[in-house]
């Protein structure tokens, strides 16, 4: 099919409703027949310098003589164009996703094919540390919002033709762009068809995040509290887990990776792990867990023990905390909700307050919330201890913050209606979900139970790295897993 | 959810064993009192060997067909399947029926007498019936983590009784008469029910070996008798008062000024009794349709809900429910009977070419 410009502007035109940015430069070629050359543009996206240089320059001054188009268009791709990112369309249809990248799309009049030439230029944020995963010993380099530069700090690590990137398109009207990023000997192709084919039934008409994507790459949907799907912003701990056959999901325009399968225990592994000393990363991943559990049973255990059973309480404990308790007008179940309900409130304010006001908003918090509360006996000091320490720990283990922050509360409830026998009782009934729970085929709480004795050398404790390195282990190897391991047998 | 993966076998009968030991976790005076020690420990010793024979048909269906009872109803006996599986139902709503009322009472006259013992079954049953839509393998999943429990409230349990025990007025000679006997082991017979489970769910495990099972008997052995080691040297004649001893043995157990194990003592029935109720709604949902059907599992659960409040009013009704030689009897028929039946089937049709 030959392309004439004015068709392909007319219909540009049309499809963008003559908005402001759209760039369409038409030029008279230096060429016997005065062929005409048209270079298509969003405003802003591209880099005039690169373009000018890389496209318009050797565009105007290439001498094409007695070419007719199509000749015109052979020697454009072949010694004209500067760039070495040039690409060949298949249809007009793919202008609209290359000149919305920031490619500048180039065409001669008349000729059969287009080109879409990179020249990238809008501004992003440069590559730092990312604020959720601070670590001590290690890279300080973390994702960014760009795509290609993502891919670009993986690839640096991993040096070797078998990481493969495979791009799709998401979101009918917002075209995001993401790549499935994983080490072609490594992955199960049953598990990469899984994840393509869930990808390929998303039908968000607009994806800004890689969030928006998580629903669709969940087993069970989302109804559950825990999620089966790994975020991370540290290429290192990308390129850890690819080597273990994993997949990663790259969005464009989010520094969030996404990570599946993904496990619970993988919640309580950090980079730091892998470069302390072996005894150091076990003392920390037991302190993890602890804390994991301590905030989510401590203020239902209090509520619970306070209300129904306070013979468990030592003496010198069960006088100060009812001493305490007694002077407050509400019962403990109520006054632990409360304060863990103002203390969410808190947190989120101050997420969102400019940096300069935080302070002040601490000083309130700690001072109104905290101390003059329990002088003017609203609250109890024990509770309000109680409800701290749940809340620091939860910290601890922050991408496991949202299901931690609901079974508190739950479990706050429960305790203050039903006592320890609620608490029990829930406790199974949320370990039966997580038991169920399954990411891509892969169950959630895979080495604990199913139970792996061998995968154990990277749970509770971390082995030392001469061990670690004897075997990787795969995915796709864990007890009952869906997915066929098709690689290395 | 993986209701299509086969799962380890030694994982089942691990919360098979979990199930059988909650029987000895809910006694209530069961065993005569005539009875020293050492003679119970020869009762449990003849009850599990019984039970181990309850277990052989269902062995041997495995091992022969890799599959249970139902899986070969479905596929020798259509016409049969109907009734076989109405059978198991009914068997099942009375072995949880069987567990559920001592659960409910201890819980309800020991530990939490505010409460009303039919909210309490209605939370609990709800609890059950989302275990069980879950499937099997999700609740051998669970036991993995109910096993971690059992190790450390027995640690607690039998830790902290170490300093209450007393030998002086008690020995270990052997004494009882015939009618002790009788009554003792038809006792220790009464975890033959974990048979009847195997018999109904062995079809969806793998790696099955012929010792898994015998294991799981000797340590439900070693732990009934520890119980009753403790129960009898740690509180004595204290215990013949007691309704529900293996409870106040929890109570007794303390660790200087730590005391209060009856709560995990407590966590540990209720977990356990969850997940036998949870096992049970899985074999009537097996046995009716899929591993996990919703719609089947609530139908049960209401129907068990429906028989625990009549028979909190009705006396004669509770008697019939928790009459534990009525319950060895279902269990021969379920475990043994019907089991052993399916493997005549199966050869004849292995013979036939079917």
């Amino acid at each position: 099919m030959n392309y004439s410009i004015n068709e392909i502007k007319a219909d540009l035109q049309y499809r963008f409703g003559d908005s402001a940015d759209l760039t369409v430069r038409v030029f008279t070629l230096k060429s016997a027949l005065k062929i005409q050359a048209a270079v298509i543009t969003m405003e802003g996206l591209v880099d005039k310098e690169q373009l000018s240089q890389s496209v318009l320059n050797p565009l105007l001054t290439f001498d094409y003589g007695t070419r007719d188009a199509a000749a015109v268009s052979e020697v454009l791709f072949s010694s004209v164009m500067a760039s070495s990112d040039v690409i060949k369309l298949n249809s007009a249809d793919e202008i609209v996703t290359y000149i919305t990248s920031g490619f500048a799309v180039l065409m001669a009049d008349g000729a059969e094919e287009l080109y879409a030439v990179g020249v990238q230029g809008y501004s992003f944020r440069g590559v730092s540390e990312p604020e959720s995963e601070v670590v001590q010993r290690g890279s300080r380099e973390g994702f960014t919002e760009p795509l290609r530069v993502n891919m670009s700090l993986i690839r640096r690590r991993m040096k070797t033709p078998d990481l493969k990137f495979e791009q799709m398109t998401v979101g009918s009207d917002s075209k995001t762009q993401l790549m499935l990023c994983y080490l072609q000997s490594q992955v199960s192709p049953d598990l990469l068809g899984k994840l393509k084919n869930r990808l390929n039934a998303c039908d968000l008409e607009t994806v800004l995040a890689s969030g928006y994507l998580s629903d669709y790459l969940e087993d069970n949907g989302s109804g559950s509290l825990f999620s089966g799907v790994g975020i991370s912003e540290r290429p290192d701990t990308v390129c850890g887990k690819l080597t273990e056959g994993r997949i990663a999901v790259i969005v464009d325009g989010t520094p969030a990776v996404m990570i599946v399968p993904h496990l619970f225990v993988e919640e309580f592994q950090g980079v730091d792990d892998y470069s302390n000393r072996t005894y150091y990363a076990a003392f920390i991943r037991l302190m993890k867990y602890l804390s994991f559990f301590v905030s989510v049973f401590l203020p239902g255990l209090y509520v619970a023990l306070a209300q129904f059973h306070p013979e468990y309480f030592p003496t010198w404990l069960l006088i100060n905390t009812s001493e305490s308790l007694a002077q407050t007008p509400f019962p403990v179940t109520i006054e632990v909700l409360a304060i863990t309900v103002v203390y969410e409130i808190m947190k989120e304010a101050g997420l969102r307050i400019p940096k300069s006001l935080g302070h002040a908003v601490s000083i309130v918090g700690a001072l109104v919330i905290g101390d003059s509360a329990v002088n003017a006996g609203i609250i109890s000091a024990s509770t309000l201890m109680v409800v701290a320490t749940a809340a620091i720990c939860g910290y601890v283990t922050s991408p496991l913050y949202p299901p931690i922050m609901m079974l508190r509360l739950m479990f706050i409830v429960v305790g203050g209606f039903t006592g320890l026998w609620g608490i029990t009782l829930a406790t199974a009934v949320v370990l039966i979900g997580m038991c169920a729970k399954t990411s891509l085929g892969v169950p959630y709480l895979s080495s604990l139970s199913p139970f792996s004795l061998r995968r154990m050398r990277d749970v509770f404790i971390r082995a030392g790295w001469k061990r670690l390195s004897k075997h990787t282990i795969r995915v796709q190897k864990f007890p009952e897993t869906e997915v066929q391991d098709a690689n290395r047998g | 959810m993986q209701t299509e993966v086969k799962f380890s076998s030694k994982r089942f009968l691990l919360s098979l064993l979990l199930c059988a030991c909650s029987v000895i976790l809910l006694q209530n005076n069961d065993l005569s009192s005539n009875a020293s020690f050492t003679f119970n420990a020869v009762c449990i010793a003849a009850g599990l060997a019984v039970c181990f024979l309850f277990f052989l048909p269902s062995l041997a269906l495995k091992k022969k067909t890799d599959s249970d009872v139902l899986s070969l109803a479905r596929r020798y006996t259509p016409k049969l399947r109907i009734p076989l599986a109405v059978f198991y139902a009914l068997y099942f709503v009375y072995t949880a029926l069987y567990f559920l009322l001592p659960y409910i009472d201890m819980f309800h006259t020991k530990y939490f007498p505010e409460v009303t013992p039919c909210l309490i079954t209605f939370i609990m049953l709800l609890g059950c019936a989302y275990a069980a839509c879950k499937g099997v393998n999700v609740i051998s999943r669970f036991g993995i983590f109910l096993f971690l429990f059992a190790l450390l409230t027995n640690i607690l349990m039998f830790g902290g009784s170490l300093s209450e025990l007393d030998f002086s007025h008690y020995g270990f000679e052997l004494q009882g008469d015939f009618n002790s006997f009788i009554q003792n082991t038809l006792y220790f017979v009464t975890p033959s029910f974990i048979a009847a489970i195997f018999a109904c769910c062995s079809g969806v495990t793998k790696n099955f070996r012929f010792r898994q099972p015998v294991f799981t008997l000797i340590f439900t052995g070693l732990k009934y008798t520890a119980i009753v080691f403790f129960v009898w040297f740690a509180l004595g004649d204290y215990a013949g008062r007691q309704t529900y001893p293996a409870f106040v043995l929890s109570r007794v157990a303390h660790f200087g000024p730590f005391a209060g194990i009856e709560s995990f003592y407590l966590a540990l029935a209720t977990m356990s009794v969850f997940m036998i109720v949870a096992l049970f709604l899985c074999c009537i949902s097996r046995g009716a349709c899929t591993d996990g059907d919703r719609k089947t599992v609530l139908i049960f659960t209401v129907i068990i809900f429906a028989l625990y409040v009549t028979a909190t009013y009705i006396n004669s009704v509770k008697e019939i429910l928790v009459n534990p030689v009525l319950l060895i009897l279902l269990t021969f028929v379920a475990a043994v009977m019907l089991p052993a039946a399916y493997i005549f089937v199966g050869r004849k049709s292995n013979a036939t070419g079917n």
